[in-house]
């Protein structure tokens, strides 16, 4: 009887024949070529986590490809299979590369598994070496250098919205969008396009939201790119609930990017060097507590302790700066709710965003604090733990399968009957909006933030959001 | 060997027999199987003698027609030939009932009431109905008769979980075992229930038992069409009540349109009678009763009456398909003259039909056309289970068969001489 | 980690039924491969692009099942969406002697979807649609690729459910569950796949398409249906099932029950049969399972309980709440220390995901494991039990005991370190041992993981020649030529053909020394 699972492959009836299939693994033969082995010696996925893997396959139905495709190899079982293929000696194959990129990083596969398989920490040290040793195509290439130097950078980003603020205004987007033309230019930027959300005017956010009543914490306040962007306005609603909650907010000025899609994406240096400018913006401001509304950026930011493990100016803070992050839900939910609540007469869906239930472990929370609302009624979104699609920008780079779960999303939420969606990341809102409108569903789109914030103040809900 | 008749190998074949078992005998003419005359019967008192008694007739290339008790001989077609019956009543203990397993291992030739007998000394049953009495075990099986409790348990192919099987060549076969959990190798249990002994001689038997409920309640209800009978039995499947039998009951002889609908609750005596009292309110009304209303469980050929050899029907339909099968075939009655009698599960969708044995060929013929057709659009099949010899010669008794030709691959495997029960089952197998 | 199941033998490959072109040794890798590529040129004229893998980097993915210490690459996967194409690659199969495997999911624990090198996998996952549901008729009709829960899922609505519930159910497919029959907690009381499934479109080992049985019970003629299901894949490959659809019970009670011992919480089992009750489930962990659940899911089992029963009634509400008060005196009369009811749904989700993540959670505490699959007649739990135990500690080996108590379906969990030298060969040994322990107490070597590639060997131990022989006939009815699924479920290579029961000689590849007769 054979026990462990990679090495001693058992080779049933018969030998493996020449052809297809004989090549695919194990060691590669004495005095042929060698082929460069898919992963560098320098934190290559951990081999201890993969042996973690059992192949039960519980991981399966949350995964959102293995959902679209049914395809092993695009699951995280098959990810993981393939990772192992890389430790005992395959090349990095564009095959290979295409089934790891495929990944959304949703990490509804870590919630699933029995036996705790740590597949977020597996991609994305295979995310890092895929990035030091794969060379895409050039248009891709491109692509991704254009994202990495816009999305991060919240002044580019702010350069971005006078053309597509006069581009909507003009109505030719409306237009654009029926005509498909922007379709079958470039996918890509038809993705983009169809995501923006129409633009706000920007509420500009003090340094300081002093509590309101008796002070009961003083917070840091992320603001982030996307959501500092293109939704100023949650931003806005966070530092009032907050402050109506009595917590004294402070948002440091020079706070950048978390590094989250950096990091997700597994451009190592980048992130570690957003991440150093994170934590060294919100040490100057002396906070014991750093609240995010973005669920990817708490979700990165959580994990700094591990990504700037290795430089020793940096990690012990990094490991306190984490230890201090907190989504805002999370934040509102132990510091127990004080301000009164106005009714809000809605019903409403409340969408878990992947990187606050998956990644952060965040569902009961932002549920209860909806639920403390008078009037408010709570409805369940069918298959809740499959991602929407949005994914970073996962869904700029694949905007088919994207724009296929976004439509399933949109479908499960449209079953609800609910007149509000309500989630707590950019990303997701987003990417549910062009879904719901592609499909026709009139629904109110909001932050869990936003919501609050209504109730709190007593101001209708209506208008919340990027209804379109 | 020679074809029957042939007076020295019989001879022959008789001695093989006789050393193979100590109760060997000319066929009489009792022993005739619907209508064929047999030459030999042989009582083996063991799986082992069976063994030797069915080697030795493959010896002899004797075509054998295994018996339990013969209660049901006539259903199926009549044999092509029945050179040697295997009587299994010599077979007829029940081995070992398992109480705190809820298993029963019995031999095929044992009587069913036995084993109810023994097994209710525990508080247990064989969840199998006996709707023709004095039934062996393994004619039970061989013709995977079932009553109104199939709805709640099943019928034989959810009860047993063990078999002992003797092949045509006389070879000794298990399958399954004495656990009711257990997925080791083929089921030949269900390949033999319903096999009417062309596959192999069934010898000994496991199943699993249930526990006898301390309470039974009956409500019947009449119902004026069968529109009205599926709508009720709808509701009742539909509840949470937990019905043990759905039973539709349409006697032909009747002004054409009476007919009733019975439930059976089986449970503790507090939770039937609360569950008896919401099932009245659900149907609208009905009888409740501490016994069986009259004929439960008997199939309606069988009735008081029915005099002659009525034609038996057994239809199988989805469940929205059952008013439409039992308008057909009343309908169909009466345009061929005749009248039809249906009773059976409303709530299996599985229910039997009586043509009178007044009604020659042709008038069965013309009922099995419609009702064939409107059985097989509601998902199920039409097959006359037993008819007189002149009806069975003139209509196909088993209709369509859609794995025909796999059944007959599988038939060639078992029986490659095809010297059991040749031409009983369907398609000739 | 490496997790593995049932035992299989210790040395030398286990044996397969080769497919007869294989008999001769040499030359037959030329045929091989000229009949994949044959077959892949079938495949890739008649599916989608990407429903045909080649590439060995895609092809390594689907190396193994549930079961990942047996691994064989395949030389092809195809992903057929239809009837149509799939019976397409098995008559291409069929007409170049090339064997093939069928795989759902792949979450089967005996390797019953391990591919073949020479072969071709066939993966239903992506036929995957629930075609109808028929509330009248209490039916829904499913395509292979569904998975098990999706099918509940779909009728919950309308107040139904499908009963079979293996702990994979949120990830196995119909398709799967019917080629192994597969149980789960519930089939104490609403038995098995072949209960439920009434009628199935199968595609046969020579690509026909026959129906078998259908919406309506008793369909004339031999219950191949009730042969092909649990036939492992070795008769055809499901396209279509008809399944019943059960209505969901008016109530149902859920109530985790903490003991000081096991044999006190198999007492209380048999005095809740013994009583006339059905439960719908009663199932068992012991010290050590309730242990790994914990740090897997905190599911907050009793503290310091030996064992706990997980007992589950349903049905109409008033009987069921006559038995809950019966269940409640037995458990308390045989040494109960704490009874917890679930009050609400999520409570009772708790407490059988403790239950349904057992397997995969002994990887919280243990590198490695095997899972066995027997079963005993319930009455010989406490023996066998004190049985196992007396293996474990004279063995060192220690064993988790998670069971459904109800049916005497036992899975014991061998944990070893496989870092530790001769800690495997003394895990398999205990394993081994306990399925000994279940053939001797008049059990069975698989309740519902299945016989696979895992335990053929063990066949012999529980059939006799004639058995399996008797057996082997419906394999060559259904497929002649041994092309589908071979080396599964029978222990030693047959060919067709042969009269049964006149077998004198050794097997042509026994002789050869090609394979090992058992």
């Amino acid at each position: 009887m054979v026990h462990s699972t990679g090495e001693t492959r058992q080779q049933l009836p018969p030998e493996e024949p020449p052809g297809t299939g004989a090549q695919a693994h194990g060691p590669v033969p004495v005095g042929t070529p060698a082929v460069r082995p898919a992963f560098d010696t320098e934190h290559p996925p951990s081999a201890a986590l993969i042996g973690d893997c059992v192949h039960c396959g519980f991981c399966l139905p949350t995964c959102p490809t293995y959902t679209l495709w049914g395809e092993e190899m695009d699951s995280p079982r098959g990810r993981i299979d393939l990772m192992k293929a890389g430790l005992e000696g395959a090349p990095l194959s564009d095959t290979m590369v295409q089934h790891f990129d495929a990944c959304l990083g949703c990490m509804a596969c870590v919630t699933a598994c029995p036996s705790g398989v740590q597949y977020d920490e597996l991609i994305e040290a295979t995310r890092v070496q895929v990035e030091r040793h794969h060379q895409r195509p050039a248009g891709q290439r491109a692509l991704r250098a254009a994202i990495f130097a816009l999305f991060p950078y919240k002044r580019r980003l702010r350069a971005m919205r006078g053309p597509l603020r006069a581009y909507q205004a003009s109505g030719l987007s409306g237009m654009l969008r029926r005509s498909k033309v922007l379709d079958r230019l470039a996918p890509t930027l038809a993705a983009m396009e169809a995501l923006a959300p129409p633009l706000e005017r920007r509420e500009k956010l003090p340094e300081r939201v002093p509590a309101v009543g008796q002070r009961r914490a003083v917070v840091g306040m992320l603001t982030g790119c996307v959501q500092g962007e293109f939704f100023p306005a949650v931003n806005a609603a966070t530092a009032r609930v907050l402050a109506a909650e009595g917590c004294d907010v402070l948002i440091p000025r020079r706070q950048g990017c978390c590094g989250a899609l950096s990091v997700h994406n597994g451009r190592q240096e980048e992130a570690e060097r957003f991440a150093r400018a994170t934590v060294d913006a919100f040490e100057r401001a002396g906070v014991q507590t750093v609240v995010v509304n973005a669920a990817g950026c708490g979700s990165s930011m959580k994990e700094y302790a591990d990504l700037l493990a290795d430089d020793p100016a940096y990690a012990e803070r990094a490991a306190r700066f984490a230890a201090s992050v907190r989504d805002v839900s999370e934040l509102l939910a132990e510091l127990g709710t004080v301000a009164p609540r106005h009714p809000v007469d809605m019903t409403v869906a409340y969408h878990d965003a992947c990187h606050l239930a998956h990644a952060q472990g965040v569902r009961a929370q932002p549920r209860a604090l909806l639920r403390e609302i008078p009037g408010l009624q709570l409805r369940e979104i069918a298959d809740p733990e499959i991602c929407c699609g949005s994914a970073g920008i996962w869904n700029v780079l694949n905007p088919e399968p994207a724009r296929e779960l976004g439509d399933r999303k949109a479908r499960t939420i449209a079953d609800t009957g609910a007149e509000l969606l309500v989630t707590a990341n950019p990303g997701c809102l987003m990417q549910v909006a062009s879904s719901l409108e592609r499909q026709g569903t009139r629904i109110g789109l909001a932050h869990t933030v936003e919501v609050l914030d209504a109730s709190i103040r007593g101001i209708p809900v209506r208008g919340l959001g990027i209804q379109r | 060997m020679a074809p029957t008749g042939d007076t020295v190998s019989l001879d022959a074949a008789r001695t093989a027999l006789s050393g193979a078992c100590d109760d060997v005998r000319e066929a009489t003419a009792a022993d005739a199987v619907d209508g064929v005359p047999a030459s030999l019967v042989a009582r083996p008192a063991s799986t082992a003698e069976v063994g030797e008694v069915l080697r030795a007739a493959a010896g002899h290339e004797l075509a054998v027609v295994p018996r339990g008790r013969g209660t049901k001989s006539t259903w199926g077609r009549a044999p092509e030939r029945a050179d040697l019956v295997v009587d299994l009543s010599r077979m007829s203990a029940v081995l070992d009932h398992a109480a705190g397993d809820l298993v029963v291992e019995t031999q095929a030739g044992a009587l069913l009431a036995d084993v109810q007998a023994v097994v209710g000394t525990a508080g247990q049953r064989l969840a199998l109905d006996e709707p023709v009495p004095g039934s062996s075990i393994g004619g039970t099986l061989a013709t995977n008769s079932s009553g109104p409790g199939r709805l709640a348990v099943g019928t034989a192919r959810d009860l047993l979980i063990g078999v002992t099987v003797v092949r045509a060549d006389g070879v000794v076969a298990r399958a399954g075992g004495r656990v009711v959990k257990n997925v080791a190798g083929y089921d030949l249990g269900k390949l033999v229930i319903g096999s009417f002994g062309t596959l192999a001689v069934v010898t000994e038997a496991v199943f699993r038992l249930h526990p006898v409920a301390p309470a039974r309640q009956w409500v019947t209800v009449g119902v004026d069409s069968a529109g009205r009978a599926q709508e009720l039995a709808q509701r009742v499947v539909h509840s949470q009540l937990v019905p043990a039998a759905v039973e539709v009951d349409w006697p032909g002889d009747g002004d054409g349109g009476a007919g009733s609908l019975g439930v059976l609750l089986e449970g503790t005596p507090a939770g039937v009678e609360t569950r008896t009292a919401a099932l009245t309110g659900l149907l609208g009304g009905g009888t409740a009763a501490g016994t069986a209303p009259a004929g439960w469980g008997r199939y309606p050929w069988d009735d008081d009456g029915v005099t002659g050899r009525a034609t038996a029907l057994k239809a199988t339909v989805a469940l929205s398909g059952v008013a439409g099968a039992l308008d057909a075939g009343r309908r169909a009655a009466t345009d061929a003259g005749t009248t039809l009698s249906w009773r059976g599960s409303a709530g299996a969708g599985v229910l039997y039909g009586a043509l009178p044995a007044t009604a020659g060929p042709d008038a069965v013929a013309a009922v099995l056309g419609p009702l064939r057709a409107a059985c097989a659009a509601a998902g199920g099949a039409l097959v006359v289970l037993d008819a007189a010899p002149e009806v069975e010669a003139a209509v196909d008794t088993w209709g369509p068969v859609p794995a025909i030709d796999l059944m007959r691959r599988v038939k060639e495997r078992f029986d490659p001489e095809r010297r059991l029960a040749p031409g009983r089952f369907v398609g000739g197998i | 980690m490496s997790v593995t199941h049932g035992t299989t033998t210790t040395a030398g490959p286990v044996p397969g039924d080769t497919p007869p072109e294989a008999t001769s040794a040499t030359g037959d890798a030329h045929r091989h491969s000229a009949g994949i590529e044959a077959v892949g040129r079938v495949a890739r004229a008649v599916l989608p692009v990407t429903g045909v893998l080649s590439d060995p980097t895609q092809l390594r993915t689907y190396e193994c099942d549930g079961l990942a210490h047996y691994r064989v690459t395949p030389a092809l996967v195809v992903l057929p969406e239809t009837t149509e194409q799939l019976a397409a690659v098995v008559r291409a199969c069929a007409a170049h002697g090339v064997p093939f495997v069928a795989r759902g999911s792949g979450t089967g624990l005996s390797g019953g979807a391990l591919p073949r090198a020479d072969g071709v996998l066939v993966v239903t996952s992506r036929m995957r649609t629930i075609r109808e549901v028929r509330r009248a008729d209490q039916r829904a009709v499913v395509e292979p690729g569904v998975i098990n829960l999706a099918v509940t899922r779909a009728v919950t609505g309308e107040g139904y459910y499908y009963a079979p519930d293996p702990s994979s159910q949120q990830i196995c497919s119909i398709g799967g569950n019917l080629a192994e029959n597969s149980g789960g907690a519930h089939c104490l009381k609403y038995g098995f796949t072949s209960n439920h499934v009434l009628g199935a479109e199968l595609v046969t080992p020579q690509g026909d398409v026959v129906a078998l049985g259908g919406l309506a019970p008793d369909s004339p003629g031999y219950d191949l249906l009730g042969t092909v299901v649990g036939s492992e894949g070795t008769l055809g490959i499901a396209t279509t099932a008809v399944v019943r659809l059960v209505r969901l019970p008016e109530e149902v009670r859920t109530l985790l029950v903490g003991f000081r011992s096991t044999d006190d919480a198999g007492a209380a089992t048999s005095a809740i049969i013994g009583a006339g009750i059905v439960p719908a489930a009663i199932e068992m962990m012991d010290a050590l399972a309730i242990e790994a659940a914990e740090a897997a899911v905190h599911c907050d089992y009793p503290a310091g309980a030996g064992a706990v029963l997980v007992i589950e009634l349903d049905g109409a509400a008033v009987e069921v709440e006559h038995e809950y008060a019966q269940v409640e005196r037995f458990c308390t009369e045989h040494g109960a220390f704490e009874l917890r009811p679930a009050t609400d749904a999520a409570e009772r989700a708790l407490i059988w995901k403790g239950r349904k993540s057992a397997f995969a959670a002994v990887g919280r505490i243990s590198p490695d494991y095997i899972v066995q699959d027997g079963v005993i007649p319930r009455t010989a739990l406490p023996e066998v039990l004190r049985a196992i135990a007396e293996l474990s500690s004279s063995s060192g080996v220690r064993v988790a005991n998670v069971f459904h108590a109800g049916d005497g379906n036992l899975h014991p969990l061998v944990l070893f370190d496989d870092a530790q030298p001769g800690a495997g060969k003394a895990a398999e040994q205990v394993s081994g041992a306990i399925l000994d322990l279940c053939i001797n107490h008049g059990g069975s070597i698989t309740g519902e993981h299945g016989v696979g590639v895992d335990k053929a060997a063990y066949m012999p131990r529980m059939f006799s020649d004639d058995d399996l022989d008797t057996m082997q006939l419906v394999r060559c009815a259904f497929d002649p030529d041994g092309i589908s699924n071979p080396g599964k479920l029978f222990p030693t290579p047959r060919l067709c053909g042969e009269v049964p029961g006149k077998r004198k000689h050794a097997h042509p590849l026994v002789e050869a020394g090609l394979a090992d007769a058992f």
